[in-house]
C-alpha cells in the first residue's frame, strides 16, 4: 500500500539525513567545512575509476553479509554472528586453497572454494542454530559468543600451523583458486582491489532476494518470522524453519570470504575482512530486503568505509563509524515510529501489497 | 578450591584480582540493567568511552578521583542514551547496542585524536598512587586488593546486591524486568524505573572503563577488546546474580592472568584460553535452556518486553 | 451513601459500542454483582470505574468528586481496586515483595519489611486467610494467587474491590471460600463489586445485581433472596434478553461413523473429564461461558495439546481456530500464502513454490468462500474482519473431504458481519451434508442454535449436558450458568 512504502521511504530518507548531519557535526567539530570534506569524500571515491573500483571492493564483502543477515531477519532472527561465520569460512579455505595444487584449474578450484567458504560459515551458524531450535537459546547471546570463539580460533589455527613459519599469514592460496580482479578487465581499474567476487555477491543477492522467496523453505522462514504461532498451528514446524535460516545466512555470511582470501589477499591473516558482519547489520537494516536497496546500502557504507581514507588527512577516518552508527539508529527509531502508528490502524482501509 | 591455590602463587591472585575489575564493574552494570528488562549489550562501548573519558578527565584535572568520575559519568551518559533509544523511542535494544557499540568505537578514535592528536593512544597519566612497593607476589598483592578501583568494584557488587534486595528502587527494578505489565499495574512507572537502571549499570560500566585504562596508565584505542562482551557472558553465567557474576568476573579475570602467564607459549594456546569464557557462555546457554541443573538461573522474565 | 458512581460514560472499540452510556452508582458496604454475556461491556464499565480504560465520554466519580487524572494510579490512591481476571503478579518475587510493589514502606531508605509484614498480618486477618510471606507467587496455587491479589488491593487501602470474573478459574469449594472472604470485607466496611456469569453466584451471595445487555445497563436492583428459583429465572431473561423464536428443528441427519471420540480426558485444569463423540455427517454445537475450557479442546482436537489422561481418538481434523489474528492468520502475508498455509509442501515441486497452482489454488478457495476482495496478493491485514475470518474458514473448508473428516470451527463467526456470518454457516452446513463430522464451538445461543444437530454444554471442563436444538434461551443460560455439572 500506498502509506507503508511512504513511511519505509521516510524512515530511510531520515536516516540518510540524520546520517549526513552527524557527518557535518563531526567535520565541523574538527574545524573544517562539511561541504568541502564532502566534496573530498565524493571526489576520494566516486570521483576517479579507482576510487569506484575501491568502492566496489569494500562493498563486497558488505553485501555479502548484508544479504546474510537479511535471510535471518526475514525469519524474524538477528545473525550478529555473520562476522565469526565469515571469519571461520576464511580460515577454512585458506587452509584449502593453500592444499590445492599449484595447476588445479579454476574451473574446479573456485567453485570448489566457494561451496567450502559456505559450509563452514552453515556448520559455525549451526551451533547457535541448534541451541535455537533444540534449546530455545537466544541466537543473539550465542552468535556473540561464536564470534568471540572463532576470534580466538584465528589465533589457534595460524599458531597451529596455518600460518607460514616466522608470520602471521597463511600460505598463499594456489593460483586457480583466486578470483581475478577487474582491472584485468577494466584497466582504468588499475590498483584497486575490486574483483570479480562482486559477481558471486549479485548472483548470490538475486537468489536471495528473488528465488529464495520463491522457495517452499524461504516462504515458510518468512511465515514463521512473522506469526510463528499461526504457523505452529498449521503444523509447520518453527524450530526447523528458524534453524534452517541461520544455518543459510551462516552459508552467505561465509561466502563473503570470497572477497577477502579469493579476490584480494589470496591468503588469510588475522583481522582480514573484521567488522563486515557488523557493517551487514546496517545493510540489511537499511536496504529492507530489497535487490536494489541491499545494493545502495552496500555502496553506501563501502563509500564512507572509502572516504573515510579519503579524508583521512583531515578528520580520522573512524569517525565514518560514528556516521554509520546514526545512520542505523536513525532508521531503527524510523521503524519503532511507524511500527506503533501501524499498531494503531488495526485495519487499515486500503489493502496492502505483501513483499515477501 | 585448594588444587586452584595450589597453582595461584601471590603474583598471580594478584594479576587476576586487578584484571578482574573492568569486568566486575560493567558485570554490576549488566545485571542492572538487564534484571530492569533491558538487553545490554552496549558494555563493549561502555567500558570503552569510559576508559577514554576516565583518562582525559584525569589528565586535563591532573586529579585521579576525578577522572574516575568522569569515567562513570560518560558510562552514564552511554546508558541513558540505550535506555533512552530503547525505552522511549522503542528500538530494538539489539540493534542500539550494535549502533552504540560502533559509535563508541569510532567515536573514541575521534576524540582521542581530537584531543591528542594520535590514532592510537593518550598520554601516560599517573592514575592512584597508593600502597606497598616492591616487585614481590606480596606487595603485588597488597597493591591489587589496596587499589581503590577494586575496593571500588567490590564496594559496587554489594551495593548492587544490597540495591535489588532492600531498596524501593531495587524492587520495582526486579518488578520491571521480571513482569513490565504487573509493574505497570503496581502503580510502578516501568519506563522511569529503567532508564534509571540502565543509566546507573552505565554508569558502573564507565567505572570499569577507568579501572582499564587506569590499569594501563593511557588509553589505547580498542583497549576494551571483547571485555564488555565478557562481562556480559559473567552475567548469563551467573544467572543474573550480583554476587555469582562478580565471581564468574573473577574466574574470568584468572583466565586473563593465566594467558598473562603464559608467555613464551605458543599463541595458539594464549587464544585457546582467551576462548574458554565464551565457551563457557555457551554451555550455561545450552544448560539454562534444558532447566538441568539449580546452578544456571533463568533470565528475568520480562528481559526485552514493554509494559503494553 | 454513593462511594463510586459512572456518569453516562461510554467506550467504543472500533465500531463496536462497548459501554454506551452507562449511569450508575454503587452504595458503600454492600457486595454488588455485574453480570451479562460476553461482550455485553461488563468488564469494561468496571475497567472505567477503576481507571485502567479512558472514557471516550462521560466521567467517574468517587465519593462524588470526579477521578481525574483518568488513570489506575489515581483511581488507587482514592481508594478503588481492581483484582483483574489475569493476575498481575511477579511469578519470581515473594508474597510480601509483591504486596508491597508500588507502595512501600520506607525505613531509613530501606524497605521496611517488618513493618509490611505487619501490615499485610492485618490484612489477611480481615480477610480470614493466611498467606505465607515468604512464599514465591511462582509456587501459589490459583485460590492462594487471588487471595495475595486481593490482600494487595486491600493492603493498598482500597475501600472498593472490584473482582473481574474472580470465580471463573476456582473450582466450587474455592469460589465458596472466596465468597466468605468477600463477605467479611463488607462486614468491615468496604464495598465490594463482581464481575461474573455466574447467575447461582449471585443470587447467593450478592446484595445488588446488575445486568449489562450490548453495552447498556438494563437492570439495577436488589437481589431477591426470598425465591432463588424464580431469582435466577427472571435474571437468565434478563441476561439473555428476548427469547428468539424457536426455529423448526433440523431433520436428524443421519449419522455416520465416528469421527471424534473423547472419553473422560483431562488437561491441566481446563479439561476434567470430558466426554464426546462427533459423528460423520453431523454438526455438534459446545454451548458455555468463555473460559470453560472450550480453547483446550480445540488445541487437543488439532494436536497442539496432549491430554493427561482419558481416551483421545479423533481423525485428521480441519480447524479454525479461535483467535483468527493470533492463531488463524499471518496478518503481514498475502492472502494466498494464508489460504495454503501449511501446504506450502504440496505446491512445490523440487523445492521452488508452484507459483501458478499456488494462485490457481487460493483463486479456487477465495471464489469458494467469497472472499472480497478476490485478491490472493493482498496483504491478510488489509482485509476487513470479516473476509479475514472467510479466509480462515475457507482453508479450514478446503482441507476437510479426503483428507480431514473433522472439522473444529471454534467462534466461526465472532466479529463478522451478518452476510458474511451466513455465508459461513452456509459453507459448514455444506461440509457437513458431505459427510464431514462438524465440532462449532460458540458463546453464540442462536449460532449455536442456526448450525446444530444437537447442543453439548461445557461447564468446567466438562461436558454438563448435551440437548436438542430447540432448547430455550433460558434452559441453555440455566445449563451454562449454572451450579457444576447439572447432569
Amino acid at each position: 500500500m500506498k502509506r507503508e512504502h511512504e513511511a519505509e521511504a521516510l524512515s530511510v530518507v531520515t536516516g540518510l539525513a540524520a546520517g549526513w548531519l552527524a557527518f557535518a557535526v563531526i567535520v565541523w567539530l574538527h574545524g573544517e567545512s562539511p561541504r568541502e570534506m564532502a566534496g573530498l569524500l565524493v571526489g576520494g571515491t566516486w570521483g576517479t575509476a579507482y576510487g569506484a573500483g575501491q568502492v566496489i571492493f569494500k562493498a563486497t564483502p558488505i553485501l555479502f553479509c548484508g544479504i546474510a543477515v537479511h535471510i535471518g531477519l526475514r525469519a524474524g532472527l538477528f545473525n550478529i554472528g555473520a562476522e565469526g561465520q565469515m571469519t571461520i569460512a576464511s580460515l577454512v579455505i585458506a587452509a584449502v586453497g593453500a592444499s590445492l595444487g599449484a595447476s588445479t584449474p579454476a574451473l574446479l578450484a573456485v567453485p570448489l572454494m566457494l561451496g567450502c567458504a559456505a559450509i563452514a560459515g552453515a556448520l559455525w551458524a549451526a551451533v547457535p542454530a541448534l541451541l535455537r531450535a533444540k534449546l530455545g537459546a537466544h541466537e543473539v547471546i550465542s552468535t556473540i559468543m561464536t564470534n568471540r570463539i572463532a576470534d580466538a580460533l584465528v589465533g589457534v589455527a595460524l599458531g597451529l600451523g596455518l600460518a607460514e613459519k616466522g608470520t602471521v599469514r597463511s600460505a598463499d592460496i594456489a593460483k586457480g583458486a583466486r578470483l581475478p580482479r577487474l582491472e584485468a578487465f577494466l584497466p582504468s581499474l588499475r590498483g584497486s582491489a575490486a574483483n570479480t567476487s562482486v559477481f558471486v555477491a549479485l548472483v548470490v543477492l538475486l537468489l536471495a532476494t528473488v528465488l529464495w522467496p520463491r522457495s517452499r523453505a524461504g516462504r515458510e522462514q518468512w511465515l514463521v518470522g512473522l506469526n510463528p504461532v499461526a504457523c505452529a498451528a498449521e503444523k509447520i514446524s518453527v524450530p526447523r524453519r528458524l534453524a534452517e535460516a541461520l544455518i543459510v545466512s551462516g552459508a552467505v555470511a561465509g561466502l563473503a570470504s570470497a572477497a577477502t582470501v579469493m579476490g584480494y589477499k589470496g591468503y588469510y591473516e588475522g583481522g582480514l575482512g573484521a567488522g563486515a558482519g557488523f557493517t551487514g547489520l546496517a545493510v540489511a537494516l537499511l536496504g529492507r530486503g530489497r535487490t536494489s536497496g541491499l545494493i545502495l546500502a552496500a555502496l553506501l557504507f563501502g563509500t564512507l568505509d572509502q572516504g573515510g581514507l579519503a579524508l583521512n588527512a583531515h578528520i580520522p577516518r573512524e569517525s565514518m563509524q560514528v556516521v554509520q552508527a546514526v545512520v542505523i539508529v536513525a532508521v531503527a527509531l524510523g521503524d519503532a515510529r511507524v511500527r506503533a502508528f501501524m499498531a494503531r490502524m488495526p485495519r487499515p482501509a486500503a489493502a496492502a501489497k505483501a513483499q515477501p | 578450591m585448594s588444587a586452584l591455590a595450589a597453582i595461584f602463587s601471590a603474583s598471580m591472585l594478584a594479576q587476576t584480582l586487578g584484571a578482574s575489575v573492568p569486568y566486575i564493574c560493567a558485570a554490576q552494570g549488566g545485571v542492572v540493567s538487564e534484571r530492569s528488562g533491558v538487553v545490554n549489550i552496549a558494555l563493549e562501548g561502555t567500558l570503552l568511552s569510559g576508559a577514554l573519558a576516565a583518562v582525559a578527565v584525569a589528565h586535563a584535572t591532573g586529579s585521579a578521583l576525578l577522572g574516575v568520575l568522569g569515567g562513570a559519568v560518560a558510562g552514564g551518559a552511554i546508558g541513558m542514551l540505550h535506555a533512552l533509544l530503547v525505552v522511549k523511542g522503542r528500538i530494538d535494544a539489539i540493534v542500539s547496542g550494535i549502533a552504540l557499540n560502533l559509535a563508541a568505537a569510532g567515536g573514541t578514535r575521534v576524540v582521542l585524536r581530537a584531543l591528542y592528536d594520535s590514532s592510537s593512544n593518550s598520554p601516560s597519566i599517573e592514575g592512584f598512587r597508593f600502597g606497598a612497593t616492591g616487585a614481590g607476589g606480596g606487595a603485588m598483592l597488597v597493591r591489587a586488593v589496596a587499589s581503590p578501583l577494586f575496593i571500588a568494584s567490590v564496594a559496587a557488587s554489594i551495593a548492587v546486591m544490597f540495591v535489588l534486595a532492600r531498596t524501593r528502587f531495587g524492587l520495582r527494578l526486579r518488578a520491571c524486568g521480571e513482569s513490565p505489565f504487573a509493574a505497570a499495574s503496581a502503580g510502578v512507572d516501568v519506563d522511569r524505573t529503567r532508564v534509571a537502571a540502565v543509566c546507573l549499570g552505565g554508569a558502573l560500566a564507565g567505572l570499569g572503563g577507568a579501572a582499564l585504562s587506569f590499569e594501563q596508565h593511557q588509553f589505547q584505542s580498542g583497549m576494551s577488546g571483547g571485555r564488555g562482551f565478557i562481562a556480559l557472558a559473567a552475567v548469563i553465567v551467573a544467572g543474573w546474580r550480583p554476587g555469582r557474576a562478580a565471581l564468574a568476573c573473577v574466574a574470568f579475570a584468572a583466565l586473563d592472568a593465566l594467558e598473562g602467564s603464559l608467555q613464551g607459549e605458543s599463541r595458539a594456546l594464549h587464544d585457546v584460553v582467551a576462548m574458554l569464557p565464551y565457551a563457557a557462555t555457551l554451555f550455561a546457554l545450552a544448560a539454562l535452556s534444558l532447566r538441568k541443573g539449580a546452578w544456571v538461573a533463568a533470565p528475568p522474565a520480562g528481559l526485552g518486553r514493554h509494559p503494553d | 451513601m454513593d462511594v463510586l458512581a459512572t456518569r453516562a460514560v461510554t467506550r467504543r472499540y472500533g465500531a463496536t459500542l462497548a459501554v454506551d452510556a452507562v449511569s450508575t452508582c454503587f452504595e458503600s458496604g454492600r457486595l454488588h454483582a455485574v453480570i451479562g454475556e460476553n461482550g455485553a461491556g461488563k468488564s469494561t464499565l468496571l475497567k472505567l470505574a477503576c481507571g485502567l480504560v479512558a472514557p471516550d465520554a462521560g466521567s467517574v466519580a468517587i465519593d462524588g468528586q470526579p477521578l481525574s487524572p483518568h488513570t489506575p494510579r489515581a483511581a488507587i490512591a482514592r481508594g478503588i481496586g481492581m483484582v483483574q481476571q489475569h493476575f498481575a503478579l511477579v511469578e519470581a518475587m515473594t508474597v510480601l515483595e509483591n504486596v508491597m510493589l508500588g507502595a512501600e514502606p520506607l525505613r531509613g531508605g530501606l524497605l521496611d519489611e517488618a513493618e509490611a509484614r505487619r501490615r499485610l498480618a492485618e490484612v489477611t486477618r480481615e480477610l480470614g486467610v493466611t498467606l505465607d510471606p515468604a512464599a514465591r507467587v511462582r509456587e501459589l496455587g490459583i485460590g492462594d494467587r487471588q487471595r495475595l491479589e486481593i490482600a494487595r488491593v486491600v493492603y493498598k487501602g482500597a475501600r472498593v474491590v472490584v473482582l473481574d470474573e474472580p470465580t471463573a478459574v476456582l473450582v466450587p469449594r474455592e469460589a465458596d471460600a472466596l465468597y466468605e472472604m468477600l463477605a467479611r470485607l463488607v462486614a468491615a466496611g468496604r464495598t465490594v463489586i463482581v464481575v461474573t456469569h455466574k447467575l447461582d453466584e449471585v443470587v447467593a451471595h450478592a446484595q445488588t445485581v446488575r445486568v449489562m445487555r450490548h453495552g447498556q445497563l438494563v437492570l439495577s436492583r436488589d437481589v431477591d433472596h426470598d425465591d432463588a428459583e424464580r431469582e435466577l429465572r427472571a435474571l437468565a431473561a434478563a441476561v439473555m434478553g428476548e427469547d428468539a423464536p424457536a426455529q423448526p428443528a433440523a431433520p436428524p441427519r443421519a449419522c455416520g461413523t465416528v469421527v471424534l471420540d473423547l472419553d473422560d480426558v483431562r488437561l491441566g485444569r481446563a479439561l476434567r473429564g470430558l466426554t464426546l463423540k462427533v459423528h460423520a455427517g453431523e454438526i455438534v454445537g459446545v454451548a458455555g461461558v468463555e473460559g470453560n475450557g472450550q480453547r483446550e479442546l480445540t488445541r487437543l482436537i488439532a494436536g497442539l495439546e496432549h491430554a493427561d489422561s482419558g481416551r483421545v481418538d479423533v481423525a485428521a481434523a480441519s480447524v479454525v481456530h479461535e483467535d483468527r489474528h493470533q492463531e488463524g492468520l499471518v496478518l503481514d502475508a498475502p492472502v494466498a500464502d494464508n489460504l495454503v498455509l501449511g501446504e506450502h509442501a504440496a505446491l512445490s515441486r523440487f523445492g521452488v513454490l508452484d507459483a501458478s497452482a499456488l494462485r490457481a489454488t487460493a483463486h479456487a478457495r477465495l471464489t469458494l468462500g467469497a472472499v472480497e476482495p478476490g485478491d490472493p496478493s493482498l496483504l491478510a491485514r488489509g482485509l476487513s474482519g470479516g473476509n479475514q475470518q472467510k479466509v480462515v474458514v475457507a482453508r479450514a473448508l478446503a482441507r476437510t473431504g479426503d483428507r480431514a473428516k473433522l472439522l473444529v470451527a471454534a467462534h466461526p463467526t465472532r466479529g463478522v458481519d451478518i452476510g458474511a456470518a451466513r455465508l459461513i454457516h452456509e459453507r459448514i452446513r455444506a461440509a457437513a451434508s458431505r459427510g464431514v463430522g462438524v465440532l462449532v464451538i460458540s458463546s453464540d445461543l442462536h449460532e449455536l442454535r442456526a448450525l446444530s444437530d444437537r447442543i453439548a454444554v461445557m461447564v468446567r471442563g466438562r461436558i454438563a449436558q448435551q440437548v436438542d436444538p430447540g432448547a430455550t434461551n433460558e434452559r441453555l443460560g440455566e445449563l451454562m450458568l449454572g451450579e457444576e455439572g447439572a447432569a
